[in-house]
């Protein structure tokens, strides 16, 4: 049998571990360990087993996983979120799925901060989905929301994926970064446009709040005073160049400890219980992402990649129809692998065709970012699902599918834009000197 | 089986804690290396307490999350199934989830074995990488006899412990 | 039989001419293609460099490369060439390391080092800061890799600081830290040119060193024929393709750099290198001779 078939076979099989119901971790680590096992004996299989299970559980960029838990867990516990999303509420409460829109903006503003879709993802949903669910949201639309949102956390600068892209392909982060921008607030306008349109079409959906005169506004806002004064500060220490998006998470959690403290809103048995329940969320994070990364050397060694991209070359297709073509194989992959790990599996591959055609490799770069995003939320495995599953145990993962099924087309139709549009993403870039 | 259950809670009560105060810790680590680097005397070796806490921090909870139902599956055609067929995913799959855990064990042992050979420790501190791979066979230990236990529970009691919550958990 | 060889990197870095395909070609071309070696690149077979000596060793890959610096424990004495000053002035770092391979050897247990080189010298990476002298640098922030780096930044008087080679972009922009101390090559592999402003050669300030490894049960099991084509490939001259290779790129990247019109060279003369040797040497001896090595790095450097 070809190293190739046995690849297909394997993601059949996890397809159908997934069907049945075995845990989307266990599933990966025994279609991973038995692929490699298969293509490259049991040895190897245990090695990689235990090296990829020790690396990501000590990787000094994953901590801010713990981390941003620990800080939405704490800033729940002493209502903070409560009062940031009293004020959102008498602020833009009475428009329809004002405060779903209101989320998709904060993700904006969370993956401003954080390069990491996981963060973004894991933050807000600690947050934003019980306040949600008080002012009795539907959780088919606060947990599409969270989902969908968290991504923008890869495509607004910073973003890991485009520092990922630029070194595998050579290109200019900085370039990179700003093409990232105006794509960035176009999904996000296309997120909350998608937000109106569910409400008005089932109004159920996101409940009109009471209109609110300016002095309840304000006294609001007053309430909501501290967390914003961390997030603000957690932010300018970014950018001031005190602290990374890593520490800043540190920062962020100390600060809601030490307010929640001082106002007396936490004592030292809930910051306790707090952190017991950010270590059960971060053991369900880290042991998705340490399986996905057993599906990936497995996909590696079974050379599909490269033998789509033979097949491509094959083709001969006109330039169009290879970047839709190649577009579409992000997409499928995405079904199944966890964003960065694709793209270390497939740019080898797939940039030199680009290049050779005369595609610019920066708007490549942001129309593979965005397909990244929509890997992320696309069944079977959606890592940014399965985070807002793991913080909203009691949300079935179909009605998480549904929720964000209108969100995957509005990035769909974001694509569609950029992809007619190249203009969109190249004009900011164009204007650095260089 | 009671006997074994309470032994059980209390393990995995404990590993969460440790994972807890490690957390804690890498907080309170990150934090004074923050505000030391901002006057110019960083704490000496940082990184490296704060990538071998993750290590507690990741497999600390790892136990609690399976006993609490933690682990995501995908639940979208769990209706359209017969029920004693569920029954029998969810015993397979604590099942799995034991050799896979177990597994991890078995394989880091292996390689800490290596680490001895080499004597490999973190950069600036100096802290043997074998201490955090026995650390993390530990809980992937009491993690793997959970499940096993789970799953006799689930198979021979049909008592499904995820639903019933852990002694030493309170609500927040 | 086609061994793997895992790298880390993607596969337009310089280590894939330099020593995949050089590998490939000569034994493929020895073995009438029975033996061949195929890259796979990325961290495909597990990421980052850490981990890759443990990989080869469990057989997860054949081959790989990797730096000792990451695991400096494993490599106490063949960190000594790292140090500031090992390298004499005219000898190139691969033939110093293979002139003593009798008492680097044994920090390669369960494996072969199929070529172990250095790379450029190191040199000083710089945001808006022009550094001329050890006062230049004193009390400012600097991104160091390992332990040595960073006695060697202290001993300079700076603050050094640890971070993921991938964060450094993003802090050198933000100023959470005013420069690196590291090879030249890093201006092109880590778009550091885009951040930096100046950048000071001349300084001893160590280098970098890398080795490639083959699994000792992978060699063990080829034919004859197979063991005596991998004997011709490896060792001194596939290190010097290496180590030449890097001694390029690096080149490429500083030029490309300065033509650029971003950055600001500056050369050190021998009097101002003379102000950081002063300070830096007494931590290479010392390092040595900490770990038992005095006598090997004075005969390194010719004493
Ligand atoms: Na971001
Ligand atoms: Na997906």
């Amino acid at each position: 049998m070809s190293a190739a078939a046995v690849g297909l076979i394997g993601l059949a099989i996890l397809l159908v571990l997934l069907i049945i119901r075995i845990p989307v971790a266990i599933a990966m680590f025994v279609v991973g360990w038995c692929g490699i096992a298969a293509l490259n004996g049991i040895k190897a299989a245990n090695g990689l087993l235990a090296s990829e299970t020790f690396t990501l559980a000590s990787s000094g960029e994953l901590v801010v996983v713990p981390l941003f838990i620990l800080m939405g867990n704490v800033a729940s516990v002493t209502g903070m979120s409560r009062r940031l999303y009293d004020a959102a509420y008498a602020i833009i409460g009475s428009i329809r799925g004002g405060l779903a829109s209101a989320t998709v903006v904060g993700c904006g503003g969370f993956a401003a901060l954080s390069g990491s879709s996981v963060a973004s993802a894991l933050t807000m949903g600690k947050v934003a989905l019980a306040e949600m669910n008080r002012f009795k949201y539907d959780d088919r639309l606060s947990t599409g929301v969270v989902a969908a949102g968290g991504t923008l956390g890869i495509l607004i600068p910073p973003s890991t994926g485009f520092v990922i892209y630029a070194i595998l392909t050579e290109q200019s982060i900085g370039r990179l970064f700003l093409a990232g921008v105006v794509p960035g607030l176009l999904l996000l306008g296309c997120f909350v446009l998608t937000v109106t349109l569910i409400c008005f079409i089932r109004p159920a959906f996101g409940p009109t709040g009471p209109r609110t005169s300016m002095s309840e506004k304000a006294r609001a806002l007053v309430g909501a005073g501290p967390i914003v004064g961390v997030i603000v500060l957690t932010i300018g220490g970014i950018y001031g160049g005190l602290f990374s998006p890593t520490e800043a998470a540190a920062v962020g959690a100390g600060l809601v400890i030490l307010i929640g403290f001082v106002s007396r809103t936490l004592s030292l048995r809930d910051l306790w219980v707090a952190s017991r329940q950010s270590v059960v969320t971060t053991a369900t994070v880290m042991l998705i992402l340490i399986a996905a990364h057993m599906i990936n050397p497995f996909l590696a060694l079974s050379h599909i990649p490269s033998a789509v991209g033979e097949f491509l070359i094959s083709l001969n297709l006109p330039v169009v129809g290879t970047l839709m073509i190649i577009l579409a194989v992000y997409l499928v992959l995405g079904c199944f692998l966890e964003g960065f790990a694709m793209l270390v599996l497939t740019l080898p591959i797939f940039f030199p065709i680009i290049t050779q055609l005369g595609i610019d490799p920066i708007w490549f770069g942001v129309l593979v970012v965005l397909t990244l995003e929509m890997g992320l939320i696309s069944p079977p495995v959606g890592i940014n699902v399965f985070i807002v599953k793991s913080v909203a145990s009691d949300v079935p993962l179909s009605r998480i599918f549904v929720g964000v099924l209108p969100f995957w087309c509005a990035m769909l139709v974001t694509l569609a834009i950029l992809v007619a549009f190249p203009q969109i993403t190249l004009f900011l870039p164009s204007t650095m000197i260089q | 089986m009671e006997a074994l259950r309470k032994i059980a809670d209390g393990l995995i009560g404990l590993s969460a804690a440790i994972g807890s105060l490690g957390l804690l810790v890498v907080v309170g680590v990150i934090l004074v290396d923050v505000i030391g680097r901002a006057f110019g005397s960083p704490l000496f070796g940082s990184q490296d307490m704060v990538t071998m806490g993750m290590v507690i921090i990741v497999f600390g909870g790892m136990a609690l999350c399976d006993r609490t139902g933690g682990h995501v599956a995908v639940d979208v055609f769990e209706n359209h199934f017969p029920r004693g067929f569920n029954r029998a995913v969810d015993v397979i799959a604590a099942l799995l989830g034991a050799i896979i855990f177990f597994g991890i064990a078995w394989t880091i042992w292996e390689s800490s074995q290596i680490s001895r050979m080499l004597n490999l420790s973190t950069n600036l501190l100096r802290l043997p990488k074998a201490w955090f791979q026995w650390a993390l066979m530990g809980f992937a230990i009491v993690t793997a006899l959970g499940m096993l236990l789970r799953a006799a529970e689930l198979a021979f009691r049909g008592r499904d412990i995820r639903g019933e919550s852990h002694s030493g958990e309170e609500p927040l | 039989k086609e061994l793997k060889y895992a790298s880390f990197t993607p596969p337009q870095h310089t280590v894939t001419a330099a020593v995949i395909d050089k590998m490939n070609d000569e034994l493929s071309g020895a073995t009438g293609g029975e033996l061949t070696v195929r890259g796979y690149f990325g961290g495909e077979l597990g990421a980052g460099p850490a981990e890759q000596y443990v990989r080869v060793l469990q057989g997860v890959a054949d081959l790989s490369w990797g730096l000792p610096g990451y695991t400096s424990s494993q490599f106490p004495k063949t960190m000594i060439v790292e140090m500031p000053g090992a390298v004499p002035e005219g000898k190139t770092g691969y033939d110093l390391i293979w002139d003593n391979i009798d008492a680097l050897k044994e920090e390669f247990p369960g494996t072969i080092p199929v070529a172990l080189w250095t790379s450029e010298p190191n040199a000083f990476i710089m945001k808006d800061v022009a550094v001329h002298s050890p006062e230049d640098i004193a009390g400012l922030k600097i991104r160091v890799a390992g332990s040595t780096a960073a006695e060697v930044a202290a001993a300079l008087g700076a603050t050094p600081v640890q971070m993921p080679m991938t964060e450094v972009y993003n802090a050198l922009q933000t100023g959470l830290i005013d420069g690196v101390i590291s090879g030249v090559s890093t201006l092109s592999d880590f778009k550091l040119e885009e951040v930096a402003t100046h950048i000071t050669t001349g300084a001893p300030l160590g280098r970098l060193t890398f080795f490639t490894v083959l699994n000792q049960s992978t060699y063990d099991g080829l034919s004859d024929d197979e063991k005596a084509a991998m004997d011709a490939v490896i060792g001194r001259d596939l290190s010097k393709s290496a180590e030449d290779a890097w001694n390029a790129t690096a080149d490429e990247a500083l030029s490309s750099a300065v033509d650029s019109g971003s950055v600001e060279l500056i050369e050190l003369s021998d009097d101002e290198a003379k102000a950081f040797a002063d300070l830096v040497e007494p931590v290479s001896m010392s390092y040595a001779e900490s770990i038992g090595g005095g006598d090997l790095l004075k005969s390194m450097m010719g004493e």
